[in-house]
């Protein structure tokens, strides 16, 4: 099994509205413990993609399989043992204390009507220690800091225990010391075993962490591999619709958007 | 405390952290056993001080025997004339305001939750103002027709409750579902038959009086039989509420977020809603609407044992239970020999709580 991929999408299409299709026909598969980052525009589809292989919207054709298994045979509840999305952030108009909102992320596997298990408060615990919030979790998550919460959430989404973690801008609220610490975080759940889909805008980040690049344009994907294969300044283009240079350092790519009048000076690659 | 004696080796670093979180979820547990201990010595006491209210006066230690003889000899000595009035008269009115109280308020809880919106009260469903519709119509045909049926009014007030939480539903689903939905349904729903019941009073203001009881809320008058159906139509769907509250504590993360975890929202939703219009219903059934503690108790409980709907729910049940009785209490004492409307007694003793306690934790506070 261990050559199988955690997760194969295959023919994906689905719409809001009817006629209109938000993603047409996607295909992809990744293997476990990878990183792949979703690229695109706001309206891509990289949203809708996660909600596609959450099951939190019904999608019209295509199957989705995470581990040999087809998530349209399985219960709500199964999926979510399968697979969940850690949101960009949460809402905090509610007096949950940290401690509480991570173990909700255990609810899929708590069989009693209101106790989690000894097991699974160890679990919760043991991992908000690992994401060093521990000495929080007795306070309100209205009163925490944004990368507080931001650990927060991939706590809760840990304890879940997915195969596979779909991440949606994880680093949009947060400064760059936040933002590399979240990154750091993501491989080394990467490195425990987590397969993660990661939708984010910002593109020097995901070119640095993550192990695959896929771009999506208008529900489609435009290319998907390595970041060094796939971020050109052509494919960047073509999908963001803006100029850049693409500077390459130690087999990394980065990505410098140029102003419209040195646009010509095209694709300058240092190496 | 054991450890599994099972075949599998526990390393000892596990053990020890494992005994550690036992610990620390007994004091959870402990801490809602306090709660729930403390609540119910509450509650006896206060309702056997109730018992002693009235105009026969009777002292708290009679009270207090009258009670047990009543308990051990499964009903009232006959020839005892304040076990009479104690067991006749006065233990159905205290059953029945505990049962109010506790089911206002839990109900108020759970809608809070659901729809997410601090200003939500178990009437926001149209519930209230559909059974005062309901109440209304009846009245002024009893009084035509002449007949007086005991059961009328609140066997109206369950089918207008429950029909204009359907119709709230309906409009709510067919507008697409949303929290929002159910509020502004709710609202347009209540503003429509609050209207159709200022018309038909504004035409038939000679009968007004006889609804008046019933509209400003009053457990005067109430018999064992309507105590009994008081307490099944209560205590059942606090019960249901309360194995909910995992549940609802997941709700509260917003729709999607609820999905990822494995939840059938959409379906989890009605059942709580369905749920909530019974509780109402019967609430509002033989007693009036009785506004603030559904609305209030729920942000009292939030703020003093936090969001986690485990402990929320029990306690907002005990805290509204006390309450209602506090205020039944007064409503019978401070104009003796004539009663106060039990609605405007209890806004009167909760408002200066909550104002302190808002100024208090109000800034720490969300929903």
């Amino acid at each position: 099994m261990s050559c199988d991929p955690t997760i194969t999408v295959d023919g994906l299409v689905f719409g809001y509205k009817k006629g209109k299709n938000n993603l047409n026909g996607v295909n992809f598969a990744i293997d476990q413990g990878e990183v792949v980052a979703l690229l695109g525009p706001n309206g891509s589809g990289k949203t809708t993609m996660m909600r596609c292989i959450n099951r939190v919207v019904k999608i019209s054709e295509g199957k989705v399989v995470i581990d040999g298994t087809d998530l349209s045979t399985l219960s709500r509840e199964g999926i979510s043992r399968m697979c969940t999305t850690v949101p960009a952030d949460v809402p905090t108009d509610f007096s949950l204390t940290l401690k509480e909102f991570v173990s909700l992320g255990r609810s899929p596997y708590v069989t009693g009507w209101l106790w989690e298990s000894d097991e699974d408060m160890l679990l919760i615990e043991r991992t908000m220690e690992d994401f060093g919030i521990l000495h929080y979790a007795d306070r309100r998550l209205s009163e925490l800091s944004s990368g507080e919460r931001a650990r927060a959430l991939l706590a809760k989404g840990v304890v879940q225990e997915p195969k596979v973690m779909m991440v949606d801008e994880p680093s949009a609220h947060l400064d760059v010391k936040y933002k590399i610490q979240v990154m750091e975080m993501l491989r080394d759940l990467a490195a425990k075993g987590f397969t993660i889909i990661m939708a984010s805008h910002d593109l020097n980040l995901v070119t640095r962490y993550c192990d695959k690049v896929m771009l999506l344009s208008k529900g489609a994907i435009i290319a998907y591999g390595a970041p060094a294969e796939v971020v050109t300044s052509e494919a960047i283009k073509e999908v963001f619709d803006i100029d850049v240079k693409v500077i390459t350092d130690h087999g990394i790519p980065y990505i410098i958007p140029t102003p419209p009048e040195d646009a010509d000076e095209g694709d300058v690659r240092d190496a | 405390m054991t450890e599994e004696s099972s075949g599998t080796t526990v390393p000892e670093e596990t053990k020890a952290s494992l005994s550690k979180v036992r610990w620390r979820k007994k004091h959870v547990k402990q801490k809602l056993l306090i709660v729930l201990m403390t609540g119910v010595i509450g509650i006896i006491l206060l309702f056997v001080y109730s018992l002693t209210m009235g105009i026969y006066t009777i002292e708290f230690g009679d009270a207090m025997e009258c009670l047990w003889n009543i308990i051990c000899n499964f009903g009232p000595d006959m020839d005892s004339m304040p076990e009479k009035i104690i067991f006749l008269l006065r233990m159905p009115r205290s059953v029945c305001v505990l049962c109010v109280g506790a089911g206002l308020a839990v109900a108020g809880c759970v809608m809070q939750a659901l729809i997410k919106n601090p200003l939500v009260d178990p009437y926001i469903t149209g519930v209230s103002s559909g059974a005062a519709f309901a109440v209304v119509l009846v009245s002024m045909t009893e009084i035509s027709i002449g007949v007086v049926a005991s059961m009328a009014v609140p066997v109206a007030a369950i089918i207008g409750a429950v029909a204009a939480f359907a119709l709230t539903m309906t409009v709510a689903e067919i507008a697409g579902g949303k929290a929002m939905s159910y509020v502004l349904a709710g609202v347009i729903i209540s503003t429509g038959l609050s209207a159709a019941n200022t018309l038909i009073i504004y035409f038939n203001a000679n009968d007004y009086v006889g609804i008046m009881k019933w509209m400003f809320g009053s457990f005067a008058d109430l018999t064992w039989d309507n105590a009994y159906v008081i307490a099944a139509g209560t205590l059942v769907p606090i019960l249901v509420a309360f194995l909910f509250s995992k549940r609802l504590n997941i709700l509260l993360l917003g729709e999607d977020q609820a999905q990822y975890l494995g939840i059938d929202v959409r379906k989890t939703k009605r059942i709580m809603m369905v749920l909530i219009a019974i509780l109402a219903a019967f609430c509002v059934a033989y007693c009036g609407v009785i506004g603030f503690i559904g609305l209030i108790i729920p942000h009292v409980c939030r703020m003093i044992f936090g969001g986690d709907h485990r402990l929320l729910i029990p306690c907002s049940a005990i805290v509204g239970a006390l309450v209602m009785l506090i205020a039944d209490i007064a409503c019978k004492t401070l104009a003796a020999p004539s009663e106060l409307p039990i609605g405007a007694i209890v806004a009167v003793i909760g408002v200066p709580f909550f104002l302190f306690l808002m100024v208090k934790e109000g800034r720490r506070y969300v929903m």
